[in-house]
């Protein structure tokens, strides 16, 4: 299947199988084309339920999580991008050392800071935070827009506290910045939770 | 002269051979053997290949949950969407809900449940068919060597003869029916069409190879009733008038398929419809209704899918047939996938190369398991009256259910699904206090 990008995949250290089911997956995704649009995501019926179905498909053709030099968006990706981007929730392995971890996990939050900062411009602001609370609240009639904007609020409040300290009252706060994500996540164990995880499909003799 | 002659002597023992080994036996019921020989020979040498393969195998494993299922690659967590949530809550409750929605995101991304059912359920192990070898490189010669002689054997011996015996089953399904079509109507007209269905689905059977185990043949279904079973392909309906008589139901087609179903239909009342009439749901009720009331017909057979799932889970099943009334015979299919895969891929395969491949593989072998009758009850309505039905049969098939419709193969999905989704994930969200 054209070109294997070999050297940059052993960073990923995913076995050759799952490297061809995904490959199958693409070229179900893509219709047997050598990329995808994001019009090819519509056929996943599983995602349709998904709030944030959106910022997900959106994700996939962000320059930045592409790890291109250049911003904004991709119009389509190839197969090479689309494993860059499902590396990103690669579980961990058992021979990590510190070192590693620590760069997996800010790849990780990497990854989701980059869904909330919308506008590129590296800095979550409330307007932005508020944005994706409503689309996790989309399309439920019930709940108003003010619910969203007040847990908006009170996040970016916490978000200040723990970053910024105690502020004055007309001390404004621009938005969260990478390093103050960081922060904020510290402690918490995202590596376990954000990850897919591989079957080992083996040959196994079925005797009858 | 003498060439045509001895070719003539050739073409007479062949045909000798197939009637006084296979197609006398399929009239008379009986069975003499030879395919639980064929069986045994095909198990031993396809174990052979297994071990082979796994001597040839030699990456160390690493260290990953080793629960092999034929019904995903990726590991899933089940737990409901409150647990989870719960689990990563903090202070903010939406970045535990974005973590969550993300994951099961890209686990759709990776696979969803819905295309899988619609490919062909992969094979832990290879079964000597080229088509299935998708995971499976070269691994000694003398494997190669095996597999070239499988493929001899398959297309050059067994293909003809199939084809054979499918021409003959066909040929007398036709001339049978419409010579007993003749017949006034009466019990005797009834006794030779159940003879002649019988006899010809027998040799069909055989034509495919099928080796078809039937379980709980207390529970056959009986006269007046409506027989129910998950749908994996046109020769359901061979597996299940292998073993009794039912009235067929389905749409008129043109061609071949349609000189049979107007010859079948003199000798026996089977049901079928025109295009226009097909459209008309309460047209095709009534008439099914009026079929199911009189007692001394034969049971009527619908696949309630309305397409070919590939034998790994039972979509939702349309309520159409559950509205009808009578009593319901359930009955699960399942499919043994290492030696032959009988999945229909429409939107692959015409019927044609469909038929091809079946004739080239090893054989057909299926568990058809007959469950008790179910009736619908007083407070259940047409929808819970399928699902009901739609559980029996998944459990005794080991099939996964799925809420989701056969019609997806070709459309997206509802928006009352959607609907309905959003609507359990504000009530979580509005129960645990997030908001207000």
């Amino acid at each position: 299947w054209g070109s294997a990008p070999a050297t940059s995949l052993l960073s990923l250290a995913v076995t050759s199988e799952q490297i061809e089911h995904l490959h199958r997956r693409f070229k179900q995704l893509s219709q047997d084309q050598l990329t995808i649009r994001k019009e090819n995501f519509d056929s996943i019926p599983d995602l349709e339920f998904n709030p944030i179905r959106g910022k997900i498909v959106h994700a996939f053709f962000d320059k930045r999580n592409l790890r291109q030099e250049s911003d904004g968006l991709a119009d389509e990706i190839n197969f090479e991008d689309f494993l860059t981007i499902m590396s990103y929730f690669r579980p961990i392995e058992m021979n990590m050392d510190e070192e590693q971890l620590d760069r997996f996990r800010k790849e990780k939050l990497k990854f989701l800071f980059h869904m909330y900062d919308s506008d590129h411009d590296g800095k979550i602001t409330l307007q932005e935070y508020r944005n994706v609370v409503e689309e996790l609240l989309s399309g439920n009639p019930h709940l108003e827009k003010e619910s969203a904007r007040s847990i908006a609020d009170g996040a970016m409040m916490e978000a200040a506290s723990i970053c910024v300290g105690q502020m004055g009252p007309d001390q404004v706060y621009e938005g969260i910045t990478f390093e103050d994500f960081l922060k904020m996540w510290q402690g918490i164990d995202i590596e376990t939770k954000m990850h897919v995880r591989f079957l080992n499909v083996d040959t196994i003799a079925h005797c009858y | 002269m003498e060439v045509v002659w001895a070719v003539g002597q050739v073409g007479a023992v062949w045909v000798a051979v197939v009637f006084g080994l296979i197609v006398l036996p399929s009239a008379l019921g009986i069975s003499l053997g030879i395919s639980e020989a064929y069986m045994w020979v095909l198990v031993k040498t396809l174990e052979w290949a297994t071990i082979r393969l796994q001597k040839g195998v030699k990456k160390p494993q690493p260290q990953m949950p080793q629960t092999p299922t034929a019904n995903g690659i990726i590991e899933r967590d089940e737990t409901p969407m409150e647990k989870e949530i719960a689990r990563l809550h903090r202070a903010d409750f939406e970045f535990s809900h974005i973590f969550y929605f993300c994951r099961k995101g890209f686990e759709a991304i990776v696979e969803d449940e819905v295309t899988q059912r619609f490919s062909s359920e992969e094979l832990l192990s290879w079964n000597l068919l080229t088509r299935t070898n998708v995971n499976f490189h070269y691994i000694s010669l003398r494997l190669t060597v095996v597999w070239v002689i499988g493929v001899i054997v398959r297309y050059c011996f067994l293909l003809p003869l199939r084809f054979t015996l499918a021409a003959i089953g066909i040929t007398s399904m036709i001339v049978g029916t419409t010579a007993v079509g003749q017949l006034p109507n009466g019990s005797v007209k009834n006794y030779l069409s159940e003879v002649v269905h019988l006899t010809c689905s027998r040799i069909l059977v055989r034509a495919l190879s099928g080796t078809i185990h039937y379980h709980n043949k207390e529970n056959r279904p009986q006269k007046g009733g409506i027989c129910v079973a998950n749908h994996t392909s046109p020769i359901d309906a061979i597996i299940l008038t292998n073993d009794g008589c039912y009235a067929m139901v389905g749409q008129v087609h043109g061609g071949l398929m349609g000189v049979i179903q107007r010859a079948t239909v003199k000798a026996c009342p089977h049901v079928w419809f025109e295009r226009s009439e097909i459209k008309d749901r309460h047209l095709v009720t009534k008439r099914l209704r009026e079929h199911v009331a009189d007692k001394s017909k034969l049971p009527i057979l619908i696949f309630p899918e309305g397409t070919c799932i590939n034998n790994t889970s039972v979509m939702m099943f349309k309520k159409g047939s559950f509205e009808i009334g009578g009593t319901i015979y359930p009955v699960a299919i399942k499919y043994d996938p290492q030696f032959g895969d009988a999945f229909w891929n429409s939107s692959k395969y015409n019927i044609v190369s469909y038929l091809l491949r079946i004739m080239t593989s090893w054989a057909i072998v299926c568990n058809v398991w007959y469950l008790p009758p179910m009736v619908r009850e007083e407070d259940e309505d047409a929808v819970q009256f399928a699902n009901r039905v739609r559980s029996a049969i998944a459990r005794q098939g080991g099939l996964t259910e799925l809420p989701w419709d056969g019609g997806l193969k070709r459309a997206k999905v509802k928006d009352t699904f959607k609907e309905e989704q959003q609507k359990n994930y504000s009530k979580m969200l509005v129960r645990n206090g997030s908001i207000g």
